[in-house]
C-alpha cells in the first residue's frame, strides 16, 4: 500500500529527516531570493544533455540525460490507417468534434482539417512498473493531452497546421496517419519524470519526419520512397518562409514549477518537491500568428510533502518538557498558510495554493523572455536532422 | 520471397546484407552510458541496439516474492527485459505487462549470469539488470548477453571471465541427415533478423575459464567454456556441431572486441 501510494504522488519521498524538511523549507522560502540546495537561481534550470535521431529505424526520435542521471528516449513511428467515417459523422462533422470543449475553431474542422485525439497514442515504460500502474497511465495522459489539443488559432498563414497536430495528421477524407509515441526511461525516476518525458517528447516530435505524399486528393495514399524527401511533422523554417524559426507551431513542453511560501521555483529537484506547498505541471507551447507563447494546461500535482513526518516541538516534547529552552519557542502564523507554526519545526504541507501564486507562475513561464521561451529556444538549438 | 538467403546463397555465396558466412556485422558498443545506475552499457549488432543497465548488488526488496530467506547464499540476479514499442518495422501493440519473447529473453538472461557470476561474494543481495532493446534486427538473446556483460563489468561485479553471445546458423533448412561427400550448405555467423526468420539458428555463451595451477602459466591458448546453449529451430543433428564450431569462433571474436571496448574506457571514478 505504501509503494503504491507514493507511486501516484510527485516522487518517491526521498528519506529526509523533519529539520531537514523545516531547513530546506525556510531557506526555499526566504522573501525574495529563494536559497536553493544546489545554488541556483530560482528560475535557472540544471544543465541536461540532449540528441535527436538517434534511433534510424524510427520516424523521430529523440534523448534526454538530465544532470541527476536519469535518461529518457522516445521513439516516435507513424502508420497509415483508414479513417473510420460512419454516415453520421460525415453529416455531422461538428458533432464528433463537440467532445473538444474548448476548441475554438469549431468551423475550421469540416473536410480534410479535422482529426481525432485518439490518432496519437503514448505509451510510457517506467522501469518497476507495470503499464498499467497508476504513474505511466497518468504521465501520458497528461502528455497526450497538451498534445492534441494545442491547436494553432485560425487565419494563421501557416496553412500545414491548421487543426494543429490532429490536422497535420490527416491524409484525406479515407486516410490518416496514427502516430505512436513511446518514451522508455532508462533508470528509477529519481525525481518526477515529467519535465524529463515532455522535453524529450517535444525533440522526439521535432524530429519526426513523414514520407512525402506522392497521390493527390482522394486518392488511396501513395508514398515517395525517398526518405531525403519526407517532410517534418511539424513544419521547419524554410528560406521562403517569413516566419522565424519562432513563431511556427511546436509541440507544447511541460514544466514542473513548485511554490514555496511565496516563492515560486522552476525545474525543483527531489529535495525541492519533497518540501514544496503545490506542484504544478504548466503546458505551453508556441503560438503560430503571434509571438507570444500560450498556456495549454495547468494541472496540479499530488504534493509529496504531505506524507512526510512532521516535527515535534520542544514544549511539545516529553524529554526537553520544562526546559528552558521550551519558552523561548513562539507559535506564529505561516503568512502564506495561515496555520500556526512554530519556526524550525517542520509541519506537513496541506497542499493548496493561492491564486495570485498561480497568476504569478503563469505570468513568469508566459512573458517575453521568461521562462517558457528560454526552454522552447534551448530546445530548438538541439540539432534536428 | 525472391530475395532470401536459402535462395540467392549458393549461388551468390553472399548473404543478404552482403556478408560472408563467417562475418560478424557491426559491432559497436560503450559502456557507462547512463549515470544514474550502477554499471551500464551500449551495445551495437548491426541494427540491433541495446542498452542495458545494472543497479546493485543492493539489499532487495522487502516483501518480495522471493522472501527473505533467498539470496542467503549469494546475490539474486534479477533480469527485466523491455523490447521497446518502436524495436521492430511496425510498431508492436502490446496488451499490457510482457510478452513472451522478452520474458524468454529475461529468463535466459537471469539463468546464464546467476551461474556465472561470483553471487557468493554478496549474499542477502540483488543485482537487478534492466535490458531495453531500442531496436531488433535479429541476434536479441545474444546482443544482450554481450550488453550485459559490458553493464556487469561496468558495475564492478566479479565474474571469471567474459560472457560473449552470438548466433549461428545454416544457409538451407537442413533438415536431411548431412552428406559428406556433397555438402552444399554452409554455417552462418551472426544472423539478421529476415535470416533468423527462414533458417535454423542457434545462440551460443562461452565464456573463459579461470586460469588455474599449471595452466594459468600458458597464455597461448585460451580455454573456452560454453556456458549458455538455445536453439528454438529445428535442424538435423548432423549439423549441430558445425554450427557450435561456428558460434563460439563467433564469441571469440566479440570477446577481443568487447575486451577492446572495456580497456579503450578510460573511466575517472
Amino acid at each position: 500500500m505504501a509503494a503504491q501510494r507514493q507511486a501516484s504522488s510527485a516522487s518517491q519521498t526521498p528519506h529526509i529527516s523533519p529539520a531537514e524538511l523545516s531547513y530546506l523549507y525556510t531557506s526555499l522560502a526566504l522573501p525574495g531570493s529563494p536559497i536553493r540546495p544546489d545554488g541556483r537561481s530560482a528560475t535557472q534550470f540544471r544543465p541536461l544533455t540532449a540528441e535527436t535521431d538517434i534511433l534510424p529505424g524510427t520516424n523521430g526520435s529523440a534523448r534526454v540525460g538530465f544532470a541527476d542521471g536519469t535518461q529518457a528516449i522516445v521513439g516516435v513511428k507513424a502508420e497509415v490507417e483508414k479513417t473510420v467515417v460512419s454516415a453520421d459523422a460525415l453529416k455531422l462533422p461538428q458533432q464528433t468534434q463537440e467532445e473538444y470543449v474548448g476548441n475554438n475553431d469549431g468551423e475550421a474542422n469540416q473536410g480534410s482539417s479535422s482529426g481525432h485525439g485518439s490518432w496519437v497514442q503514448m505509451s510510457i515504460e517506467i522501469p518497476g512498473f507495470r503499464d498499467d500502474d497508476a504513474l505511466p497511465v497518468f504521465l501520458s495522459e497528461m502528455m497526450r493531452e497538451p498534445l492534441v489539443e494545442s491547436v494553432s488559432s485560425e487565419g494563421s498563414g501557416n496553412g500545414e497546421m491548421t487543426g494543429g497536430l490532429k490536422g497535420r495528421l490527416v491524409i484525406n477524407k479515407r486516410w490518416h496517419w496514427r502516430l505512436y509515441i513511446d518514451v522508455l526511461l532508462l533508470s528509477q525516476p529519481q525525481s518526477y519524470p515529467l519535465p524529463l518525458l515532455s522535453l524529450t517528447t517535444h525533440l522526439a516530435l521535432l524530429s519526426t519526419k513523414l514520407p512525402k505524399l506522392k497521390s493527390k486528393g482522394e486518392e488511396d495514399p501513395f508514398f515517395d520512397d525517398d526518405w531525403d524527401a519526407a517532410e517534418y511533422l511539424y513544419p521547419r523554417s524554410t528560406s521562403t518562409a517569413s516566419a522565424t524559426p519562432s513563431q511556427q507551431v511546436r509541440p507544447p513542453v511541460t514544466l514542473l514549477v513548485v511554490s514555496v511560501g511565496e516563492n515560486i521555483i522552476f525545474d525543483p529537484d527531489r529535495e525541492e518537491i519533497a518540501v514544496a506547498d503545490t506542484v504544478l505541471a504548466v503546458s505551453i507551447t508556441r503560438d503560430s500568428d503571434s509571438d507570444n507563447l500560450k498556456l495549454v494546461s495547468i494541472r496540479t500535482i499530488d504534493p509529496p510533502s504531505r506524507l512526510t513526518q512532521p516535527g515535534v516541538p520542544n514544549s511539545e516534547n516529553v524529554t526537553t518538557l520544562g526546559s528552558t529552552a521550551a519558552a523561548e519557542e513562539a507559535a506564529i502564523l505561516n503568512p502564506s498558510t495561515g496555520e500556526e507554526e512554530v519556526p524550525g519545526v517542520w509541519r506537513p504541507r496541506r497542499g493548496g495554493v493561492k491564486r495570485s501564486t498561480v497568476a504569478r507562475i503563469v505570468k513568469l513561464v508566459l512573458e517575453k523572455g521568461g521562462v517558457g521561451e528560454e526552454v522552447l529556444e534551448g530546445l530548438e538549438g538541439v540539432q534536428v536532422g | 520471397m525472391p530475395l532470401d538467403t536459402s535462395t540467392t546463397y549458393p549461388l551468390t555465396k553472399l548473404r543478404l546484407d552482403g556478408r560472408r558466412w563467417n562475418e560478424l556485422r557491426l559491432l559497436q558498443a560503450q559502456i557507462s552510458t547512463n549515470p544514474a545506475s550502477s554499471g551500464s552499457s551500449y551495445l551495437a549488432m548491426g541494427n540491433t541496439t541495446i542498452m542495458c543497465s545494472v543497479h546493485g548488488p543492493a539489499e532487495g526488496r522487502r516483501g518480495d516474492a522471493t522472501g527473505g530467506a533467498a539470496g542467503s547464499s549469494g546475490a539474486v540476479v534479477e533480469v527485466d527485459v523491455n523490447v521497446a514499442g518502436f524495436a521492430g518495422v511496425d510498431r508492436k501493440r502490446r496488451a499490457g505487462g510482457s510478452d513472451k519473447q522478452s520474458s524468454r529473453i529475461a529468463t535466459t538472461l537471469r539463468a546464464a549470469f546467476q551461474s556465472h557470476l561470483h553471487t557468493y561474494l554478496y549474499p542477502h543481495s540483488t543485482i537487478s539488470i534492466h535490458v531495453s532493446v531500442l531496436s531488433a534486427d535479429g541476434s536479441l538473446l545474444a546482443a544482450a548477453i554481450n550488453a550485459c556483460t559490458l553493464a556487469l563489468v561496468d558495475a564492478g561485479i566479479p565474474m571469471p571471465g567474459l560472457l560473449c553471445g552470438c548466433t549461428a546458423g545454416m544457409s538451407g533448412s537442413a533438415s536431411t541427415p548431412r552428406d559428406p561427400r556433397n555438402d552444399e550448405l554452409d554455417p552462418l555467423l551472426d544472423l539478421s533478423l529476415p535470416e533468423e526468420q527462414e533458417l535454423p539458428f542457434l545462440t551460443v555463451g562461452t565464456t573463459t575459464s579461470v586460469p588455474v595451477g599449471e595452466n594459468a602459466m600458458d597464455d597461448d591458448e585460451e580455454d573456452m567454456k560454453v556456458s549458455m546453449l538455445n536453439m528454438d529451430s529445428k535442424v538435423h543433428c548432423t549439423y549441430v556441431e558445425t554450427m557450435l564450431a561456428v558460434g563460439i569462433d563467433g564469441c571469440n571474436q566479440i570477446r577481443e572486441i568487447l575486451e577492446g571496448v572495456i580497456k579503450g574506457s578510460n573511466k575517472l571514478r
